[in-house]
C-alpha cells in the first residue's frame, strides 16, 4: 500500500473517525440549524479524508466537490431563506472548544495532505483504476447511470419557480 | 487495530447518529441533514468494501449514491422552502396530511 506506513493510515483514520462522530453528536444535540449545517460540513470533510485513506482519491474529490461544495451551499442558503422562529442568529452558540479543535484539526489535515498527499495517492490499489470505474458506470450500470442523470435533471427542475409561486 | 475496525466503527456511529437525528428531531431541515449523514456513512463503508475486495461495482454504486443524494437534497430543500413560502412551518408536528 504505497510508501505510507499502514499504522499511520490507521491512526489517521481513527482521529478522523472520532472527529466525525463528535461533530455528528453535536448535530444531534444542538438546536440551531446553522450549527447543524456547519457540523455536517465538518463530518463530510472527515468522510472525504476517510475516502482518501481507503484509497479512493477520485471518490474523495467527487464527495468533497459535490457534498461539501454544492449541497452545503444549498443547505446554508435554505436555512437562511427559511429562517427560524426566533432571531436568525439568536441560537448560534457553537461550543468554542469544539470549534477551536475542529479548526486545529482541519489545519493539521491540510498540512498533512500537502506534505503526504503524493504518498496517499500512491496508496490507491492497482485494481481500482478510474478507467475501470468508468467502464462499470457506462457499460454494466449504463441504465442506472442514465436514470440518475434523468433524476438530476428533474431535481434541477424542482428549483425553478412556477408562475403561481412567482 | 486495523483500518477495517476504524472505518466500521466510524460508519456505525455516524449512521446511528444520523438515524437518531431523523427520528428525534422534528424540523424537516434537520431531518434532511440527518439523511445526508446516513448516506455519507454508507458511502464510507462501500468505499472501504471496494478497497478490500477490489470491487469496482461498489465504487460505481458510491458515485450513483452521491448523485442521488445531491438530487434528493435539492428536491427536499426546495420543498421545504415552498412550505415556508406557503406559511406552513417546516415541522413534522404540524405536517400531518398530504394536500395539494
Amino acid at each position: 500500500m504505497g510508501n505510507m506506513p499502514p499504522e499511520m493510515i490507521v491512526w489517521t483514520a481513527v482521529i478522523v473517525g472520532v472527529l466525525a462522530v463528535a461533530f455528528a453528536g453535536v448535530m444531534l444535540l444542538h438546536r440551531s440549524l446553522y450549527v447543524c449545517s456547519v457540523c455536517l460540513l465538518a463530518v463530510l470533510l472527515q468522510t472525504g479524508v476517510l475516502f482518501l485513506l481507503c484509497g479512493s482519491p477520485l471518490v474523495a474529490f467527487l464527495h468533497i466537490m459535490i457534498y461539501a461544495g454544492a449541497v452545503m451551499v444549498l443547505v446554508v442558503v435554505a436555512v437562511m431563506a427559511a429562517g427560524s422562529d426566533g432571531g436568525r442568529f439568536s441560537d448560534f452558540s457553537f461550543p468554542r472548544p469544539l470549534a477551536w479543535l475542529g479548526l486545529l484539526v482541519a489545519l493539521m489535515e491540510l498540512a498533512f495532505a500537502l506534505s503526504k498527499g503524493p504518498l496517499l495517492t500512491t496508496a490507491v490499489p492497482s485494481g481500482l483504476e478510474p478507467a475501470n470505474l468508468g467502464a462499470v458506470l457506462f457499460k454494466q450500470y449504463a441504465l442506472a447511470t442514465e436514470a440518475v442523470t434523468l433524476l438530476m435533471f428533474l431535481a434541477a427542475l424542482a428549483v425553478v419557480p412556477d408562475k403561481e409561486a412567482a | 487495530m486495523n483500518l477495517t475496525v476504524a472505518v466500521w466503527a466510524t460508519t456505525g456511529a455516524v449512521f446511528s447518529i444520523g438515524l437518531a437525528i431523523v427520528v428525534v428531531r422534528r424540523q424537516l431541515l434537520a431531518m434532511l441533514l440527518g439523511l445526508e449523514l446516513m448516506l455519507a456513512a454508507v458511502n464510507v463503508s462501500l468505499v472501504h468494501h471496494a478497497e478490500l475486495y477490489r470491487d469496482e461495482q461498489a465504487l460505481a454504486v458510491v458515485v450513483l449514491v452521491i448523485a442521488v443524494a445531491a438530487a434528493e437534497a435539492v428536491v427536499g430543500l426546495s420543498l421545504i422552502l415552498r412550505l415556508r413560502r406557503a406559511g406552513v412551518a417546516a415541522d413534522t408536528a404540524q405536517l400531518r396530511e398530504l394536500r395539494g
